[in-house]
């Protein structure tokens, strides 16, 4: 009879017709094993994948048992045999919750060896003592039952651990099915062993064990869609909500960094986005190291999962892909899960899992990766959008920059233009009419004062062409900041004590002569242009740290904060300048940036309004290959 | 220096007087008082000496303020008015003087390409495109003189 006691939950048969509670939860208990039978053997048949064998093998053991004994009970008097079939089958049970465990994570082998011998140790003395099992060997069937089960619940909660979302879930059903299960057993054994009060109590908590294992697997290997959707719904949640700010992230990169970091956190698994290159006919990964791996379309899953576009999964990927099997080899990789990321009609790219073992619930994950598939395609169809109008703005403002660049050089040519042609004409028609009157001087001036003016425009415009173009800067040669410093002073101003240079020693460094004076020129005229009238223009020049440091200090107007930034762009002002008391194309800063950047310097400002301002240049104290 | 001018313009019949005034020219004035307004000084000069050596009585301003007080001291034949000027711009100027209920004509001088534009937004009569030639200059400037006042 202990060998019935041991199955009692599985095999009770309804031997009255009486139904008491406990013979109803068997029957319930029954059905569900069965039904999850079913659901399994049937997901094997769409999938047959080695987990889905094993699960397979598991419930139809379970439902063999089942099934054996309820034709026991039919026929009356079960024959020996099949109680010792039944007493196998059952301790095989927990070996083949074993090897699912292997399917999804790793076994150590000792661990299946040792399970291995005990299943033989147990089958063999359970044949060697049939059919009346000394409490010795129904002890040891219990142990082990419980022990492998209880083992294989832990390894399902570790693995659990490593996973997310609908995966996890049922992973800690199935260990909450296995330690029910294993208990029950347990249960189920030592009964026979207690007293007659204790029985009816402990067969009792057997049944209901016995239920909540039904119920705990079913959750876990054949779960209801409505049941997996809600399982998926957090880490989605999650996943969406983080995406919604992803178009905006700075770079494409960064979005496929935050992309493949969500599913992978989704799903468990390591995940991979390929971007669809348009140039090179390409998919490029990236690599952790920033390096780039391009695909051709075909190849890999990858490759082939983007030219069906649809979505490839692989549980074998060295058989399915030799050309990668060194790869996969190296980096264990047991499963292969590719979705092509597609917005419509547009190819974006391709989603890649993979994980060390194929999952053992691969249609949900299939259904997942999927959906994450999709998300990714919005979430980088929003950005190309994002980047298509930042383009756009930036042509626009380009080129209403250049119509104002344009237009305000037209203004700042014709001012000087006007009084050249006007009062040069007027000139000509007064010596036509009057040969012999005296030169009007005034006139002569304002011509070739403005003459000049226009000039320098014009070199200006040059200037800012030729910067743009990167050269600048020609013909270098040793060159005294400090003496040019003084040159550039004398040439401002006449009063020695209006600008004045500080400078203990030479700074001699290998130069653009020309351009460094004008660099001076620029900066001192620019200083004098915003300072009243009458007030000193200090030029420091001194050697700092192997560099040529410069600083031209006024006491103007200054500079607001808020323009500092873009004072050295191109026809730049600041804010508080007034644009027809101070002539010039607000080209002069800009080209003494790039005098010293074609130098390989620095330049900035420090600046405070109603105060004045402090330019400072750095240029390189030397360069070696051009002195030698 | 009038005496090295008696031969005469060969347009003019009376000598206009020397140019260069910064103020109020000291010529004759037979044309009447025309008031030049611009920021740049060789622009104000250049006219201001071209006008007054054409026989008109010149007043130069520098800025709008100085254009609405030499109106307010004299009202001119014809005001040459530069639209971008600091502070108080051309159209300041010409607002003011409507304000002011003051119909005086106003030529508009710009270096801007929309200078018919801004010559309708300000009322003006007509305008003088920067860079603009002696002949321009002063056929613009006689239309108002031929009729002794408002052009027709």
């Amino acid at each position: 009879m202990v060998p019935r006691s041991v199955s009692y939950w599985l095999a009770r048969s309804i031997e009255s017709p009486n139904l008491n509670a406990l013979e109803l939860i068997s029957v319930v208990t029954q059905l569900i094993y069965v039904l999850i039978f079913i659901s399994v053997a049937l997901s094997a048949v769409r999938q047959p994948t080695r987990a889905h064998g094993d699960m397979t093998l598991f419930f139809g053991a379970v439902a063999f048992i089942i099934l054996a004994s309820r034709v026991a009970a039919l026929v009356g008097n079960a024959p020996p045999w099949l109680t010792t079939v039944e007493i196998a089958v059952l301790m095989a049970l927990p070996y083949v919750l074993l090897r699912l465990v292997d399917d999804f994570t790793h076994v150590r082998s000792a661990i299946k060896r040792g399970a291995e011998l005990g299943l033989a140790a147990g089958v063999i003395a359970t044949y060697a003592t049939a059919p009346a099992l000394p409490t010795p060997v129904i002890l040891y069937v219990v142990l082990y039952f419980f022990g492998v089960s209880i083992y294989c619940a832990f390894a399902f909660i570790r693995a659990a651990r490593r996973s997310r979302g609908v995966t996890r879930r049922r992973m800690e059903a199935i260990s909450l099915g296995s330690i029910l299960l294993g208990t029950d057993i347990l249960i189920a054994g030592l009964t026979p062993l207690a007293g007659p009060d204790d029985r009816a109590v402990l067969e009792a908590l057997g049944q209901l064990l016995g239920l909540g294992s039904g119920v705990a697997y079913y959750l876990g290997f054949a779960p209801p869609a409505i049941l997996r959707r809600a399982w998926q719904e957090p880490e989605l949640r999650a996943f969406l909500a983080r995406s919604a700010s992803l178009p905006r992230l700075p770079a494409t990169l960064d979005i496929v960094r935050e992309l493949e970091r969500g599913a992978a956190n989704s799903t468990g698994t390591t995940a991979r986005i390929g971007l669809w290159q348009d140039d090179t006919s390409k998919l490029r990964f990236w690599n952790e190291d920033e390096t780039t791996l391009d695909l051709e379309p075909g190849k890999h899953f990858a490759g082939r999962a983007f030219e069906l576009q649809r979505a490839i999964f692989s549980t074998d990927p060295i058989r399915d892909n030799p050309d990668g099997a060194a790869d996969y080899r190296s980096l264990n990789v047991g499963a292969v899960l590719a979705a092509p990321i597609t917005a419509g009609e547009r190819r974006l790219g391709v989603l890649t899992f993979s994980a060390e073992r194929p999952p053992i619930f691969a249609g949900s994950d299939i259904e997942l990766a999927k959906l994450l598939a999709d998300q990714a395609a919005v979430i980088l169809e929003s950005r190309a959008l994002i980047d298509h109008a930042a383009r756009v703005r930036a042509r626009e403002e380009a080129t209403r920059l250049k119509e104002d660049f344009l237009s305000a050089a037209a203004h700042d040519l014709k001012t000087p233009l006007t009084t050249v042609v006007a009062q040069a004409e007027f000139l000509e028609r007064r010596a036509t009419r009057e040969p012999s009157a005296p030169a009007d001087i005034a006139g002569i001036q304002r011509v070739v004062r403005e003459s000049k003016r226009l000039a320098g425009l014009v070199g200006d415009l040059l200037d800012a062409t030729r910067l743009e173009q990167g050269r600048l800067v020609g013909e270098r040669e040793p060159v005294d900041i400090a003496t040019l410093a003084q040159e550039v002073c004398t040439h401002d101003a006449s009063d020695l004590s209006l600008c004045q240079v500080e400078a203990s020693a030479p700074v001699v460094g290998v130069y653009d002569r020309r351009r460094v004076e004008q660099l001076l020129q620029n900066l001192v005229e620019n200083a004098r242009k915003y300072s009243p009238e009458q007030t000193p223009i200090t030029i420091r020049v001194w050697q700092e740290d192997g560099e040529a440091r410069v600083a031209v200090a006024d006491s103007g107007i200054g500079i607001p904060a808020a323009d500092l930034p873009r004072i050295f762009e191109r026809f730049s002002r600041a804010s508080n300048v007034d644009d027809r008391r101070f002539h010039g194309m607000g080209l002069g800063l800009f080209i003494c940036r790039g005098i010293v950047e074609e130098h390989g310097g620095r330049i900035w400002v420090e600046s405070e309004v109603g105060k004045g301002s402090t330019f400072h240049v750095a240029l390189p104290i030397a360069d070696g290959r051009r002195l030698n | 220096m009038r005496d090295l001018w008696a031969g005469g313009p060969p347009r003019d019949e009376q000598p206009p007087s020397s140019g260069g005034a910064r103020n109020v020219a000291r010529g004759q004035g037979h044309h009447g008082t025309v008031l030049v307004v611009d920021d740049d000084t060789s622009i104000l000069d250049t006219v201001s000496s071209i006008l007054s050596g054409e026989g008109y009585d010149v007043v130069s301003a520098s800025s709008g303020q100085e254009a609405l007080d030499a109106v307010a001291r004299k009202v001119p034949l014809l005001i040459l008015l530069d639209m971008r000027m600091p502070v108080m711009d051309g159209w300041a100027v010409a607002r003011a003087l409507r304000g002011q209920g003051i119909t005086v004509p106003i030529i508009v001088m710009t270096a801007a390409e929309s200078a018919r534009r801004w010559a309708d937004e300000v009322g003006a009569e007509g305008y003088l495109a920067k860079p603009f030639g002696l002949d321009d200059l002063l056929a613009t400037v006689e239309r108002f003189r031929a009729s002794g006042g408002r052009a027709n």
